[in-house]
């Protein structure tokens, strides 16, 4: 990031009365990153986002939106605009007044130009031709995109999303959050998302701020999130990670079911001495074929559960000398044989793949 | 069992309204069976009575302004209790809704001491619409709530949102979609105005409603069957005016997107 970002949050904090829903809060956007508010409800990354549109005052702290100071400034006079979780797609109006409706002050505009505005708008999210519709004919996909072209014909500095995709089925969903990406890097505006979905904010984001309770636990880039999570708690609400006791021995580590590690080995590590915890993702671990040699380190345990998915198989293998099991995912690749429970197995694993946690 | 209960229930209820078109067309001053014969000239008594007119004219116009004062207050009230919090809403807001349980009587003879003796106002029509107001706006507010509560908030902050400011809002957003409740409340409103007896004689003077004046009727036997007629028309016009409002609150139901959640028929 070179030139200044669009959306500038220093120290803002947010009470409601006694409960404490924003903790001071530093974030940094760029124009035109796809950015995304992660976590759990109740974390806070709604009401960080409608600080930003300007439906909720800060209690402390400082909002600017391309180098403008928003305090004060209403949710109609800002470079925003916002797609609701419920759409909130105006049932009155047809499908074309709705993509119109913030339209009707543009004054430098004429009749034409807004019909054609909304047209365009409306081709751009796959609607084209339905303006003359009323939208309660339409189907939640359908107001989703009404919603989105209502937003975009105004060419803000800065979309907000707000849950856009947790009420359409699974389908639906796949399909909106790649023409998301595709919407954004299309039009260039800068977009920021609120999702309490992993997978839909790796998929989707250029960078990730992890909220929990209030606070940004971690911000980072998708890869960089779900590979080096700053904390177990980030670790275990983004995918799947094995947790394995381990202790700090000098300049290794004993790490339960593995072995002893060098420290320089280990992908990342967030404490230095004492008791800790050491994790790996299911997929960086494999189980080996009978007679096949392991790349790097290898640790013999006991299958005790498979679940099977077609095209992938996860294991719960127990490692000999600690009890937990740990999640493997294993391809199911031509040839390989899906083991069974209380098969006796070899884990193939690396070092560089493990990430230490207080 | 609980049918014929049912069937009994009814007729109980609306035998004696189903009488009044019957003796309203009965050529003759007694009212009983056997019927005497057909005529309309109770309808043309109604139609020749210049007292009756002066008492419709009154009534219509402390309903008309009573149902927008109320809806007025009822708009406002509705508002507030499903946007905004604030302390005391409960209490306050039953305080509102109180009057629909208040004895009319206690309501009106309350009044008549606080404008009389209290304020010192003479009686009078606008002293009546007052009071009207106070026993209507509950039906107004209770209407208006259904209606708020079936708005979502976000349609209101997606339009300022959008650019507008709150009062143009108001006006392009939930104006429309709350407008059948507004139309619903208006005509419930102007319904029980219209009909309401016991606080119109307590504060009427000189000037009377309908239905004071037709109780003045009721010590001349001769014009009874006149009151019939009369009758007939005002249940023609009361059940007319209560259909178009539920129909109208059911249709703005179904256009603000939300589920039917009652409402009074």
């Amino acid at each position: 990031m070179t030139s200044a970002p669009l959306i500038r949050l220093r120290g803002v904090d947010k009470h409601y009365g006694e409960y404490h829903a924003l903790r001071a809060i530093d974030l940094d956007i760029a124009e035109g990153e796809f950015f995304s508010l992660l976590g759990p409800s109740g974390c806070g990354k709604t009401t960080l986002l409608r600080v930003m549109a300007g439906f909720e005052e800060i209690s402390t702290g400082a909002v600017a939106i391309a180098g403008r100071d928003m305090r004060g400034v209403p949710p109609n006079k800002r470079p925003t605009n916002m797609v609701f979780q419920s759409y909130a797609v105006f049932p009155h109006l047809t499908v074309a007044q709705n993509v119109g409706f913030g339209l009707r002050r543009r004054r430098d505009l004429n009749a034409e130009a807004r019909a054609t505005m909304v047209e365009d708008a409306l081709d751009m999210v796959g609607l084209g031709g339905l303006g003359a519709r009323p939208s309660q004919a339409l189907s939640g996909g359908q107001r989703q995109r009404v919603a989105l072209a209502r937003a975009l014909v105004l060419r803000p500095k800065v979309l907000l999303l707000d849950e856009p995709l947790s009420a359409l089925d699974r389908k639906m969903r796949e399909q909106m959050q790649e023409e998301l990406i595709r919407l954004q890097r299309q039009v260039g505006i800068t977009f920021v998302l609120v999702t309490h979905d992993q997978e839909e904010a790796l998929v989707m984001s250029d960078r990730i701020a992890v909220m929990f309770e209030g606070r940004i636990a971690q911000l980072a880039e998708a890869e960089a999130l779900y590979r080096r999570p700053a904390s177990r708690r980030v670790a275990e609400f983004i995918g799947v990670m094995n947790f394995l006791p381990a202790r700090l021995e000098g300049d290794a580590v004993a790490v339960a079911g593995l072995g002893r590690v060098d420290r320089e080995a280990l992908l990342a590590e967030a404490r230095t001495d004492g008791e800790a915890v050491a994790g790996f993702r299911p997929e960086t671990a494999t189980l080996l074929f009978p007679g096949q040699a392991a790349p790097d380190r290898e640790a013999a345990g006991t299958v005790t559960e498979v679940v099977y998915y077609g095209d992938m198989t996860y294991y719960d293998v127990a490692l000999d000398g600690h009890d937990a099991p740990v999640r493997v995912s294993m391809r199911n690749v031509f040839g390989r044989e899906i083991l069974a429970r209380g098969a006796r197995t070899r884990l193939a694993w690396s070092p560089g793949a493990l990430v230490l946690f207080r | 069992m609980l049918r014929l209960y049912a069937w009994v229930f009814l007729v109980f209820l609306y035998a004696p309204i189903a009488l009044l078109p019957v003796f309203a067309f009965n050529d003759g001053t007694v009212i009983a069976f056997p019927l005497d014969g057909f005529t309309t000239r109770w309808f043309r008594g109604v139609a020749e009575n210049p007292e009756l007119h002066r008492a419709l004219g009154n009534s219509l116009l402390v309903a008309a302004a009573s149902a927008g004062l109320s809806t007025l207050l009822g708009l406002a009230a509705a508002r507030a209790q499903v946007r905004y919090r604030w302390p005391g809403k409960t209490p306050m807001l039953g305080l509102v809704m109180l009057p629909l349980v208040l004895p009319e009587i206690i309501v009106a003879v309350s009044l008549l001491v606080v404008m009389v003796q209290v304020l010192g106002w003479p009686l009078s029509l606008w002293a009546l619409v007052a009071a009207h107001t106070l026993i209507c706006t509950p039906f107004a507010v209770a209407i208006l709530n259904a209606s708020f509560a079936a708005l979502d908030p976000a349609i209101e902050e997606a339009a300022i949102d959008l650019g507008e400011t709150r009062a143009s809002t108001f006006r392009l957003v939930t104006l429309p979609l709350v407008m059948p409740g507004i139309v619903a409340a208006l005509l419930i409103a102007f319904t029980i105005s219209l009909d309401e007896f016991i606080i119109a004689f307590f504060l009427t003077g000189s000037d009377t409603t309908l239905p004071v004046y037709i109780w003045s009727l009721l010590r001349f036997p001769k014009e009874l069957p006149v009151i019939m007629a009369l009758g007939t028309l005002l249940v023609l016009a009361s059940v007319l005016i209560l259909s178009l409002a539920e129909w109208n609150r059911r249709r703005g139901v179904r256009r603000a997107g939300g589920r039917d959640a009652g409402g009074f028929l």
